[in-house]
């Protein structure tokens, strides 16, 4: 699942992020994202990424509320999430580690 | 979702059938509460994401040999109009069109490297039933020679703008799209019924040179055209209308339909890049 999710990572793992929070529908996503990360996911791709991350069991659509509907994170998504924090907070720390051996 | 500004309903109507009944409620109200009407930017991201869902719609049905043949298949269809379009103007982009010629070649011999060992398969008899398939590109080659010759009885002693050339035209470019549509589609039924095994990174090195064959052919079709037109404003003249084609929309059309056949098959290029390199990745020790 993790080779998969590095081919379309950026979108679906901010979706993913967000969702951490608590159960959300597209447009309080996408304003979330804005908010915390400073990205500005537009209708088409966070569309494309909610349908991956729905067909891979990673998140699922909620009863709609009125026309929106609410998605959340399923178990599956849970454990993808962390295994790709974990992953990348592993990178960062070997980057900034060699970087400042880099510069010192 | 018929209370929606009419921009909403134009973005949902880009996407497909099956993610409307899906996605369309939620997404139209998506759009709404984004304001859209005020965002260009996020109006072009939605009919980025309508394109990759028909996109996806294409790819997820079909292996990246498949839409590799569908791809040539337009590819081709697309060339016959351009060679419709540039039979009366000559060689007067110099030798652009010999590039796009030999481009075309290419991309069809890389095309065929890659069916290369299901051919060997077929060859060997691992599929007798499969050779059927085999003949529809040849009898549909002689059934539109057949309708040719009707074609030409049909518009004979008519005039250019007539309707019975008009008609005879249309016949022949229709029985012509159904004769290269039949044969992708005997040729991806025979490569789906034979799944030969490949010499390592052929099929991914071959589709990528069909798309690269491609993007060179197009790209030569527009330099041709832009030379043309340099050369002899007037030698795309709009009123020769459908049948003899040096005309503007001709010449930009077959150009639209080269694009997205390259488009297409630099998509299953990469996919079964993508698919050998995961494939590699799990033989590794």
């Amino acid at each position: 699942m993790g080779d998969e999710l590095g081919r379309w990572a950026e979108p679906g793992l901010l979706v993913l992020a967000s969702l951490a929070e608590g159960d959300k529908h597209g447009y309080a996503i996408t304003t979330d994202i804005a908010d915390q990360v400073g990205v500005t996911l537009g209708p088409g791709t966070l569309y494309a990424a909610l349908g991956r991350l729905e067909e891979r069991g990673l998140i699922e659509g909620l009863p709609a509320e009125g026309r929106r509907r609410p998605y959340r994170l399923t178990a599956a998504g849970v454990a993808e999430l962390s295994a790709q924090a974990t992953r990348m907070q592993g990178l960062a720390a070997l980057s900034l580690s060699r970087l400042r051996l880099a510069t010192s | 979702m018929t209370g929606d500004p009419l921009l909403v309903r134009t973005l949902l109507a880009c996407y497909p059938a099956g993610w409307r009944r899906r996605y369309g409620d939620e997404y139209a109200q998506m759009l709404c509460d984004m304001h859209i009407h005020r965002r260009p930017v996020l109006i072009l991201d939605s009919l980025r994401g309508a394109a990759r869902a028909h996109g996806g719609l294409l790819m997820s049905t079909r292996s990246p040999m498949t839409t590799a043949l569908w791809a040539a298949g337009l590819f081709a269809v697309a060339g016959t109009g351009f060679q419709k379009v540039a039979e009366d103007l000559g060689d007067r982009a110099g030798g652009v069109y010999a590039w796009l010629v030999a481009a075309a070649a290419v991309a069809f011999l890389a095309l065929v490297a890659a069916a290369t060992p299901t051919g060997v398969a077929l060859l060997r008899g691992r599929d007798v039933g499969a050779w059927k398939y085999v003949s529809v590109p040849v009898v549909g080659a002689a059934a539109w020679f057949g309708v040719l010759r009707l074609a030409q009885a049909i518009s004979d002693g008519h005039g250019g703008h007539s309707t019975a050339n008009v008609a005879g035209f249309a016949l022949v470019a229709v029985a012509g799209i159904a004769v290269v549509a039949a044969t992708a589609w005997a040729a991806s039924t025979v490569l789906r019924r034979l799944p030969a095994a490949q010499p390592a990174r052929l099929r991914p090195v071959a589709l990528l040179v069909l798309a690269a064959g491609m993007a060179i052919s197009t790209v030569a079709a527009l330099i041709w055209g832009l030379r043309v037109r340099a050369v002899d404003p007037s030698a795309f003249r709009g009123d020769h209308g459908l049948l003899a084609t040096p005309f503007l929309p001709s010449w930009i059309g077959a150009l639209l339909l080269m694009a997205v056949a390259t488009a297409l098959a630099t998509a299953a290029g990469r996919r079964q890049l993508a698919g050998d390199s995961l494939i590699g990745h799990g033989r590794r020790p």
